[in-house]
Formats: C-alpha cells, sequence, structure tokens
C-alpha cells in the first residue's frame, strides 16, 4: 500500500506507543497537579486565612509542597519521553526517505532539487516528529480538564456541569478557527523549502557563478525568492495571530460565565467563598489545557502538510518495474536488446556476446545517455526488451541486476573519504584496478596517496584524476557486465593510450560495453557499433569502420 | 565532517548587536508592536481585580453581578483582539528581519572565495542557509510573540501586587533568586550544547546531500547498503546529541516548579498573617494568590524562551558569522586594463602548504591571441586558469591582466575584464532565460535569442517545450552534457568579458558533442583574448601558440609546427593523439 500523509503521521505516533503512553499518562499527573494547586489555595483560604489556624496552613503547605514534588517530577519524564518519541519518529522517517530515494528502483528523485529531498528528510521529518510531542501533552491537557472539571462538581454540581458541556463547544470552536490556518502553513512551508531550495543550487553552482561573475545577478535572484516566501510566511502568520487572539477571547468570555454562575452561587450561600476562589482560579487554570489545545492544533496542521511531502516521496512511482529474480552465478554477461524504444533510440536491436569488448558510438549524445539508462535500469523502455543472458530486465530484482551489469555513468559522483575509500566499495582486486585505470599516477602525485581525502565530489582532484578515480572503482568492482560511458574525456592523449590498453587486459573474458567516441578506446575493442538515428546504422571493426565508413571517421576521428 | 574547516560563527555580543543592526530600521514597526501588544496585556490585566471585585460583591451580599461579568467578556474581546493584532505586527517584525539576515548571508557567501567554501564543505553552507534559517524562523513565529507577551504580563502583574499590598510583592520575589539562578544554571550548559546540536546538524545535512546527490552512483555501485547506514550514523548522532539537550532542559524546569512552590507558599502565609493581623481583606489575599497563580504559565513561558532563544541564538551566531564575513577586498583606485592581454611572473600555488602545483610560471599573452595551454592530466593546468580569472589567489609571484595587477583590478574589476568557463557544469533551477541573465541580469528575450544564435544553441532551444522558459536544472528538464556547455558558451557570450578562459569546456560531451562545441567556442571567444585548455589537441592546433605544462611548470612553447619539430613533450602528446586518428 501506498503511504499517505495521513499513513506517516499514524506510522509516526503508533511506532512510538509505549513512550507515547508513558508520556500521556506522567503528563496527565502532571496536569492533574497543576489543576489541584487553585483548589489548595482555595482550602487555605478557606480553613486557614479566615480562620487563623497554624496548623491548618502547614498542612497544606506540605500537602502543596507533595503536589508540586509530584508535578514537578512527572512534568520531567513525561517531557524526555515525548522528545524521545519525537526524535525517534524523525529519524526513522529520514531513513526511510534515504532508503526510498536509494531504493534500486529509483524514481524518488524525479522532479525535485537534492536540496529539497534533503529539506523534507530533515525540516519535515523533524515536524512529523513533533506531533509526538504534542500529543502526551493533549492528552495531559485533558485529563487537567477533568480534574478541575471533577474538582469543581464537587463544589457545585451545576458549575461543574457548566464546564464539562461549555468545554465540547469550544473546543469545536477552537477547531474551526484552526482549519484555514493548515492551508496557509503549507504553502508557507512550501514557499520555504523552495527557497532553500533555491539557496543550496546557488551554492552548489558557486564555481559556474564566480566564473562568470554572477554572484550579484544570483544573489538577486534569491532576493527575489526570499521575498515570495516572506509573503507567504506573513499570510500565514496573521492567520496565526487571528487564531490566538481568537482562543485567547473564547476563554476570557468562558471564565466570565464560570465567575457569574459562581458568584450567584456563593450568594445564595450554596458554596463558600473559598469556593468560589478556588471556582475562578480552576476556570484561570483552563486557560492552561486550552492553549495547549491550540498549540496542539497548530502543530498537528504543521505536521500534517509536512506529512504529505513526505508521503509524497516515499509514494513517488519507481522508475522501473521491479521483478524478483537474480542473474545466475556465474553469469556468462551476454546482453541483448530487442526493439528497445527510448527516447532517442528507435527500435534498437543489440548483441552483445559474452566475454567482448563492444564499442558503441552514438553521435547524437542523448542517444547515448537513453541507452545507458536503459541498460542501468535507470529508465524502463518505452517498447522492447533488454535481456541478460536470455532473462528479460523486468523480471530480476533491480539490485541484483546491478551485480551482474554495472553501468558506470559519466558523471558518476566520488563520495566522501580518501581516494582509496572511493575505489573500494565493493572492490575485489583494488591494487589493479588503480594501474589499470593510471588512477595509481593520481595517488602518486597527492599529497598523502591514496589516503589522500578527496573534498565534497571529488573537487579536490583535477578533473582527469577525478575521471580515473571513478574508473577504477569502476573496473575494481569487476562486474560480469561492465558498461562505462566516456570514461577518459578528460585525460590526455597519452595517459588515455594507456588506459586503453590496460582496460582490454582487465576486462580479459569478461564482457564489457564502451560508450564512447574516443578512437584510443575504440581501437582496443572487439566490435564497433554505430547508433544512426536511434538504431544500429553500422558495425564493424574499429580498423574496417575507419577504412570503410566516411561518416564514422568523421564522428571519431576528428 | 568534524574534520573540515568549518565557517565561523559569530560571538554572542557581535550577535546581538546584528540583532540590534537590523532592528534600528524597523524602529518603528517594533514600538507599535510592543505598544499594542502591552495594550492588549494590560487590558487582560483587568481579569483578576474584576474577579476580585466579583468575590467582594459576594462577601457584602450583593447580587448584581452584570457590571463585572460584562467587563469580564468585554476584556476577553478586547485582550484577544489586541494580540491578535500584537501578534501579527511581532511577526511582520521578526520575519521581515530574518528575510533581511538571510538575504545579507547568501549575499556575503556567495562572494567568499571558493577556496573558503570548499574548505568547509558546500553542506556547511547549505544546514546554514536551511536548517539554521528555519530554527529562527520558528523562533521568530512562536517564541517571539510569546516573550513579548509574557515578559509584558510579569511585570504588569508584578505592578498590579504592589498595587494591592507591597508586602505581597515582597513575598513573591522571594521565588526570584531562583529562578535567576537557575537560568545561569542553565545558559552556561545550554550555550555549548547547542553549539555542537548544530555542528551535528550540518554534518547530517553534509551527508544527505552527499547520497541523495550522488542517489544514481550509489544505485549502481549497490553503495545503498552503506550509505543507508552512513546516514543512519549522522542521524543518530543528531537524535543523541539532541536528547541530551533535552535532559538539560527538563532539569531547568523542575528548578522552575521549585521557585513557584517557594513564592506561592510565601504569598499565603503573608496573606495568612497580614489577614491575621487585620491588614488585608480576604479579596486582597486572594486576589494576591491569583495574580501569583496566573503568573505561572507566563514565567515559565519566558523562562522556557531562554530556551528557545539558546537555541536560536546558535543558529543566528552561524549566520551572522557568515554575513560578517568580509567581502573581496575592493582597491581604493581600482585600475582600468589597458588591452586585453594577460601577463603571469614567477608564479607559484599549492592548496595544501608544502605541496606546490604550480612552480614558476611565467606567461604573457598578447591581446586577441589565442593560446592553448596542454600537459598531462593534473600538471596544473585548471589551477592555472584559475589564477589567471582571479578565482584563487597564487600562493607567489604575480597576475596582471591588461597591465594591471589583480590586485589593483579588484575584485569587481576582474570579473568584468576575465570569465573562466570550466569543464564541469551547473544548469541553474529555474527557466533557461533565468539562467542565462545571471550572466547578464538586463538582457532581453531578443539580446539571450542573439547569443543563443551565435554559439548555436537557437534551434534546440526553439525545440523547447517552452522555449526560453522552459524549466530546467536538476528535477526539471535534463538538459545534455553538450546543451549544458553550450549554456555556459552563451553565458560567456552575454557577459562579454575581454578575456576568456575555457578550461576543457568542450571535453564533457565526447567526440560528437565536442566539435559542436568546438566550433562554438570559437564563435564564443571571437574579439577576445583566449586562453584553452585543450586534452584535444585539434584545439591546442588550431591555437596561435601553445603552453605546455608538466608537473606544474612550463615546459614548452611555441606554435603546433615549431613543438612537433622539437620533438618534447607536446610531440609526444600529439603523437599519442594523432595516432589514433590517421589509422
Ligand atoms: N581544490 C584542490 N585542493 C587540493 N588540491 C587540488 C585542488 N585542485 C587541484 N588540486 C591538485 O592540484 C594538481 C593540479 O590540478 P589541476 O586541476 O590544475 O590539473 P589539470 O592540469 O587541470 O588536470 P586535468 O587535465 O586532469 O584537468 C592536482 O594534483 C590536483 O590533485
Ligand atoms: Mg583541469
Amino acid at each position: 500500500m501506498l503511504p499517505t500523509g495521513r499513513s506517516i503521521l499514524r506510522d509516526a505516533v503508533s511506532g512510538q506507543r509505549r513512550l507515547l503512553a508513558r508520556a500521556a499518562f506522567l503528563g496527565s499527573v502532571h496536569q492533574g497537579g497543576e489543576a489541584l494547586v487553585p483548589v489548595i489555595v482555595g482550602l487555605v483560604i478557606d480553613q486557614a486565612v479566615s480562620t487563623g489556624s497554624v496548623g491548618a496552613l502547614l498542612r497544606w503547605i506540605v500537602v502543596l509542597a507533595v503536589v508540586f514534588g509530584a508535578l514537578s517530577m512527572s512534568y520531567r519524564f513525561a517531557a524526555r519521553a515525548a522528545e524521545r518519541a519525537s526524535e525517534q519518529a524523525a529519524h526513522g522517517l529520514r531513513m526511510r526517505l534515504a532508503q526510498r530515494v536509494l531504493d534500486p528502483r529509483g524514481g524518488a528523485e524525479a522532479g525535485r532539487l537534492p536540496g529539497a529531498l534533503v529539506n523534507i528528510a530533515t525540516g519535515d521529518a523533524k515536524r512529523v516528529g513533533v506531533v509526538n510531542t504534542v500529543l502526551p501533552f493533549a492528552v495531559a491537557g485533558f485529563v487537567g480538564l477533568l480534574v478541575s472539571a471533577v474538582s469543581l462538581l464537587r463544589i457545585s454540581v451545576p458549575l461543574g456541569l457548566l464546564v464539562l458541556l461549555g468545554t465540547p463547544p469550544l473546543l469545536w470552536l477552537t477547531h474551526l478557527v484552526g482549519k484555514p490556518l493548515e492551508r496557509r502553513s503549507s504553502v508557507e512551508q512550501e514557499r520555504a523549502a523552495h527557497a532553500s531550495g533555491v539557496a543550496a543550487d546557488l551554492v552548489s553552482g558557486l564555481r559556474v557563478l564566480k566564473g562568470i561573475g554572477a554572484e550579484a545577478a544570483a544573489v538577486a535572484r534569491y532576493r527575489r525568492t526570499s521575498q515570495d516566501s516572506l509573503a507567504a510566511t506573513l499570510r500565514a502568520a496573521r492567520a496565526h495571530a487571528g487564531h490566538d487572539g481568537a482562543i485567547l477571547a473564547l476563554t476570557g468570555i468562558f471564565i466570565a460565565v464560570v465567575a457569574l454562575v459562581g458568584a450567584h452561587l456563593a450568594a445564595n450561600g450554596s458554596i463558600t467563598v473559598g469556593e468560589l476562589v478556588a471556582a475562578v482560579g480552576l476556570a484561570q487554570f483552563l486557560l492552561g489545557p486550552f492553549q495547549i489545545f491550540a498549540w496542539v492544533n497548530g502543530q498537528l496542521a504543521q505536521g500534517r502538510a509536512s506529512a504529505e511531502r513526505v508521503a509524497s516521496v516515499l509514494a513517488a512511482p519507481p522508475a522501473v518495474t521491479s521483478g524478483s529474480g537474480a542473474p545466475s552465478g556465474n553469469c556468462p554477461g551476454r546482453l541483448s536488446l530487442r526493439g528497445v524504444t527510448h527516447g532517442s533510440l528507435d527500435s534498437l536491436d543489440l548483441d552483445v556476446e559474452p566475454g567482448e569488448l563492444l564499442g558503441v558510438v552514438a553521435p547524437d549524445p542523448a542517444a547515448a545517455s537513453h541507452l545507458l539508462d536503459c541498460l542501468g535500469r535507470e529508465a524502463d523502455p518505452a517498447a522492447g526488451t533488454v535481456e541478460l543472458d536470455g532473462v528479460a530486465y523486468t523480471e530480476l530484482d533491480p539490485h541484483e541486476l546491478r551485480g551482474a551489469v554495472l553501468v558506470a555513468a559519466h558523471d558518476a559522483d566520488l563520495f566522501d573519504g580518501s581516494l582509496l575509500d572511493n575505489v573500494v566499495t565493493a572492490g575485489r582486486d583494488v591494487d589493479r584496478a588503480l594501474t589499470a585505470s593510471a588512477a595509481d599516477e593520481v595517488a602518486r602525485t597527492l599529497p598523502e596517496g591514496v589516503h589522500t581525502l578527496v573534498a565534497e565530489r571529488g573537487r579536490s582532484l583535477s578533473g582527469g584524476q577525478r575521471q580515473r578515480v571513478a574508473l577504477a572503482r569502476a573496473l575494481a568492482a569487476d562486474p560480469p557486465v561492465l558498461v562505462v560511458h566516456d570514461p577518459t574525456t578528460a585525460v590526455d592523449a597519452v595517459t588515455e593510450a594507456r588506459i586503453a590498453g590496460e582496460l582490454r587486459e582487465i576486462r580479459q573474458g569478461r564482457t564489457t560495453v564502451l560508450v564512447t567516441t574516443s578512437p584510443a578506446l575504440l581501437a582496443v575493442t572487439d566490435r564497433v557499433v554505430v547508433l544512426d538515428g536511434g538504431a544500429v546504422g553500422a558495425q564493424g571493426t574499429h580498423a574496417e569502420l575507419v577504412h570503410a565508413n566516411p561518416g564514422y571517421r568523421s564522428a571519431v576521428l576528428s | 565532517m568534524s574534520d573540515r574547516e568549518l565557517l565561523p560563527t559569530a560571538t554572542g555580543r557581535r550577535t546581538a548587536a546584528a540583532v540590534g543592526e537590523l532592528l534600528r530600521p524597523r524602529r518603528l514597526l517594533a514600538f507599535s508592536a510592543f505598544g499594542v501588544l502591552t495594550a492588549a496585556t494590560g487590558v487582560g490585566l483587568l481579569t483578576a481585580p474584576l474577579l476580585g471585585h466579583i468575590v467582594d460583591l459576594v462577601d457584602e451580599g450583593s447580587t448584581d453581578f452584570t457590571v463585572p461579568v460584562v467587563l469580564l467578556v468585554v476584556v476577553a474581546l478586547a485582550r484577544g483582539a489586541g494580540n491578535a493584532w500584537g501578534l501579527a505586527l511581532v511577526s511582520r517584525l521578526g520575519e521581515s528581519m530574518l528575510a533581511s539576515l538571510r538575504e545579507r548571508f547568501i549575499e556575503r557567501a556567495l562572494s567568499q572565495p571558493l577556496e573558503r567554501v570548499e574548505l568547509a564543505g558546500s553542506g556547511d553552507l547549505t544546514s546554514r542557509v536551511t536548517n539554521d534559517v528555519a530554527v529562527i524562523a520558528k523562533s521568530v513565529r512562536e517564541a517571539l510573540p510569546e516573550l513579548g507577551r509574557s515578559a509584558l504580563t510579569i511585570v504588569l502583574t508584578l505592578g498590579g501586587l504592589a498595587l494591592l499590598d507591597w508586602r505581597f510583592l515582597l513575598a513573591a520575589l522571594l521565588a526570584a533568586p531562583i529562578q535567576l539562578y537557575t537560568v545561569r544554571w542553565y545558559v552556561r550548559r545550554a550555550i555549548p550544547l547547542y553549539a555542537h546540536q548544530r555542528v551535528r546538524d550540518g554534518a547530517q545535512q553534509q551527508q544527505l546531500l552527499d547520497t541523495v546527490g550522488g542517489a544514481r552512483t550509489v544505485r549502481a555501485f549497490r553503495l545503498t547498503d552503506e550509505h543507508v547506514e552512513r546516514v543512519r550514523g549522522r542521524s543518530q548522532t543528531v537524535v543523541d546529541v539532541t536528547m541530551r539537550a533535552v535532559r538539560l532542559m527538563t532539569r531547568f524546569f523542575s528548578r522552575l516548579n521549585l521557585a513557584e512552590f517557594v513564592g506561592l507558599s510565601a504569598i499565603l502565609v503573608a496573606g495568612f498573617v497580614l489577614v491575621g493581623n487585620g491588614t488585608a481583606t480576604i479579596g486582597t489575599a486572594t486576589a494576591a494568590a491569583l495574580y501569583f497563580h496566573s503568573l505561572f504559565n507566563p514565567i515559565n513561558a519566558a523562562l522556557a524562551l531562554v530556551d528557545d532563544a539558546q537555541s536560536a541564538a546558535a543558529s543566528l551566531a552561524r549566520l551572522v558569522g557568515v554575513a560578517d564575513l568580509p567581502t573581496e577586498r575592493e582597491p581604493e583606485q581600482a585600475g582600468v586594463p589597458v588591452d586585453a592581454s594577460v601577463k603571469a611572473a614567477a608564479v607559484s600555488h599549492a592548496y595544501v602548504t608544502g605541496h606546490d602545483v604550480l612552480r614558476d610560471v611565467d606567461l604573457d599573452i598578447a591581446p586577441e591571441e589565442r593560446v592553448a595551454l596542454v600537459g598531462a592530466s593534473g600538471a596544473g593546468k585548471t589551477t592555472l586558469a584559475k589564477l589567471i580569472a582571479g578565482i584563487h589567489r597564487p600562493t607567489s609571484g604575480s597576475l596582471a591582466l591588461g597591465g594591471v595587477a589583480l590586485d589593483d583590478l579588484g575584485h569587481a574589476g576582474t570579473r568584468r575584464t576575465v570569465a573562466l568557463i570550466s569543464q564541469e557544469v551547473h544548469v541553474f533551477a529555474g527557466t533557461l532565460a533565468e539562467d542565462l541573465r545571471l550572466a547578464k541580469p538586463d538582457a532581453t528575450d531578443e539580446e539571450l535569442r542573439a547569443a543563443l544564435a551565435k554559439v548555436g544553441a537557437l534551434p534546440w532551444v526553439d525545440a523547447l517545450p517552452d522555449g526560453l522558459s522552459t524549466m530546467v536544472g536538476e528535477g526539471a528538464h535534463r538538459l545534455t552534457v553538450t546543451q549544458s556547455q553550450q549554456l555556459a558558451l552563451v553565458r560567456l557570450v552575454l557577459a562579454d568579458p575581454p578575456i576568456a578562459i575555457l578550461d576543457e569546456a568542450t571535453a564533457e560531451a565526447g567526440s560528437a558533442g565536442a566539435k559542436v562545441l568546438e566550433k562554438a567556442a570559437a564563435k564564443a571567444l571571437e574579439g577576445r583574448t583566449g586562453l584553452v585548455v585543450a586534452h584535444r589537441l585539434t584545439q591546442a592546433a588550431a591555437a596561435d601558440r601553445i603552453v605546455v605544462l608538466d608537473a606544474g611548470k612550463v615546459v614548452e612553447t611555441g606554435t603546433h609546427d615549431d613543438l612537433v619539430a622539437a620533438n618534447g613533450r607536446y610531440a609526444a602528446l600529439w603523437a599519442a593523439w594523432s595516432d589514433q586518428r590517421t589509422r
């Protein structure tokens, strides 16, 4: 079943129910204690202040001390349990989001900036978690309300009934007032998320901005977004303020009514002055729970809006359909594409024999990336099938498939860590891979060799160094089928020639597809196919094609 | 990444001063917000005496409560309305201050030297502009109005208590030392804890960006489990640190309860004594107790804000820290380049101290000359390009553009004089036109189209679903590498500097795209001095002069034919290059 905002919220709460139960119980003790305070004040006035009994005064002060001790401790542990529940729920959502984004079937990043996704995993997950902080307090507020109602009933039945019957309509009214908040706060959060997405985007394009001196223009652009977000926030804030004001007014009127009835009862002698004091004190105390309800309402509104956003990521349709099969253990590595139509590919038929080193030349770069998408299961072709050793891709679990077919994209990212950390990932023979990709040379020029930390995304390496490390990583994984896209565009001709030779060597006997237009690499392949208009246009060895095909010559040799 | 050199954080004093600076231009708004809230709170305080009056009426045996009850209702309505208005004003104050701050933050952040940002990791910047902004926004939205309201209630209530009988005020004040002590106790512990929490938040952000941004690679290499674990580790640390802060916070509140108990008992005992010796009525004692009891919520709220304030202050310090960074220094009298020449003399550079990647490089480029910079990968070509473009400062040696040293040219002058297009492509999220206007904000659509046409990008732009208004960038229409790089060249044409450096601006597209880009680059370079870093040696062969860099040193320079004849490094590169292409 696909997650919805509602189910996200429900799971976040039910997943922490033990902590929540504890928090609600202790929180109720706390609120009960708070409700007893005015009652005790009334008793002190009745039994000590108006009689002058020192014994009674001392006795009630001791009782007050006990009540304070209890309410203080219970609050302490209630709050801890509630916060823990909130943090754990947020953590859980963060993990679910991370898992969804990394899901082998993909699809979660579609249409979202990484910055916005990160914002959902931090800010929104947190706001959903906060629902767990507020719920126990809602329960506790209710209990506080109950305790004061019972105390009131004991003082006088009509007064107690008044509070008991008056509260639900009041609650309903506050809910009604809170309703429009949800819409406003959702718009506001969206704008805020957009603004921080824009900020993150500008920060990640900082190098490009600096290159053309566009910092000022970028700042102006952010300023506009920020002002937009400000306008939305102010609208929401006005709604909030109105909501708070309305609740204050409602509770004030409620207290007036309680005072009116209580005063009449006191005047005709059915309650004492002390009890009137207690009743008024209780009515005043009621402000507390009501404010709690208002707060809870506001937080729930935000939590719901955030849960919707979390759900929209979790429920994003996968980019590819997943089977449950796994490629056979000693996978020979035969790829066959039948009538594949996807983007600029048009009924492409292509066979890659086990152990073959195939070069694919795509004069149209879009065709190359679409082919890679299909081979790496980033997307399912609109028509046609891709098979590995006679098994259709769609019958295989994409995660398992990628263990057999590794598609090393051209713009593959390096991760935080040392050069070696990056290559070791799934690596078997790391040293050999480093040599084959000429990344050993890279390590030699770095201050701390293979243990040098690469900055974010490998940015402390030169372009060609980064590319060689990425290639080393792909080679070290040593998959039965390796698809590499333009692995040497940033490498000098001498190094490229060396890599070409090594590549053939290290991939000996295993299927390799080189999607490239580099003649150095194509020269070492067993066979080259040229994509033309989305299908195979010409094929042969590199030498044959160079000799016989002018189109090929112009695509590759210039 | 605790081992990264994070961006600076402002001191407490500087943060407070920065808030003052933001407040100053909004004085009027601040005063009216404060005034309205004071009035509303003052009205609200009439509730207790009105209730006391009702008690006194009962005591006197009267049965007509209409007047005080109607007044209670009026008070409730006025208080509600006043609060709503005041709160709206306070939000406007806080939110507009926050908006100014975050805008200044971005302005300063973008003008920082690249090295500084890279040292810290972009997660540090992004977490500040996302998380920290959110924390402050929350405080502004929730805590600030609450603080205003509570502080006013407390002050006004204590005043009311004094009016009843100064001895009640004295009794109530018994609670104050405990509260003051508690706050001090708390603040001492909370400040470092919250600062630590922010650093952890930043690390989590960094990891999420790393993982989410590289999701495709993670999937391809089946690193999902490892990355999920990395995220889990960071996230769990955040949970742990947060729980430490929560424990501290709950201890803080427990201590505040003690203060409540002491104050309330003191007032009750005072009432007992004063009523006993006849200096106060029961009504007064009642009102005093009610007053003090009604203070519980606002006092707790106000002191709880100490907690919010700590958290917000930690975030604020991180924003102010960056917002206060000096902008790059501008010379008093900015020099004006006399021509479009480039001169580098004895330039050396090291990213890591002691590890020179450029050594004593001399390079002269005449106006409108086209020079190709070639050499093995890692030789230092990009580094030299960045130094000339003024993006990094050389460790030693001097650089001049148009006869003016970079330092005298200043930041703005350098940007106008030279542009660097690198192999790194970034398409900014938004419409295509918005992306291009980053280079020339006031460009008309016609100018954009002309620039696109010049580099041959117009046909495909016109073929996009919405033409110039197509949403591009991450998460929207994905452009091919060739297209993205063409856009970079269009930006160059729009920015129109006399000197342009292309750092493998054609490399990423593969040879098919490279040819398109080479043509586009030649067009974009027309009329400019050009330094072209190229592995594709056809581009080098077409240049007026070739400079060969090896291991950070200029080893050869001359025309293609000279260098091929000289049989050195370039000849070796050329042989490897042409060997693959002449079989
Ligand atoms: N930000 C950085 N921090 C530390 N070292 C760096 C940084 N950028 C580059 N280097 C190092 O400086 C040296 C020169 O790098 P540079 O990028 O200038 O090479 P290049 O000649 O452009 O190579 P390529 O042809 O591969 O792009 C390399 O050894 C590289 O690792
Ligand atoms: Mg480079």
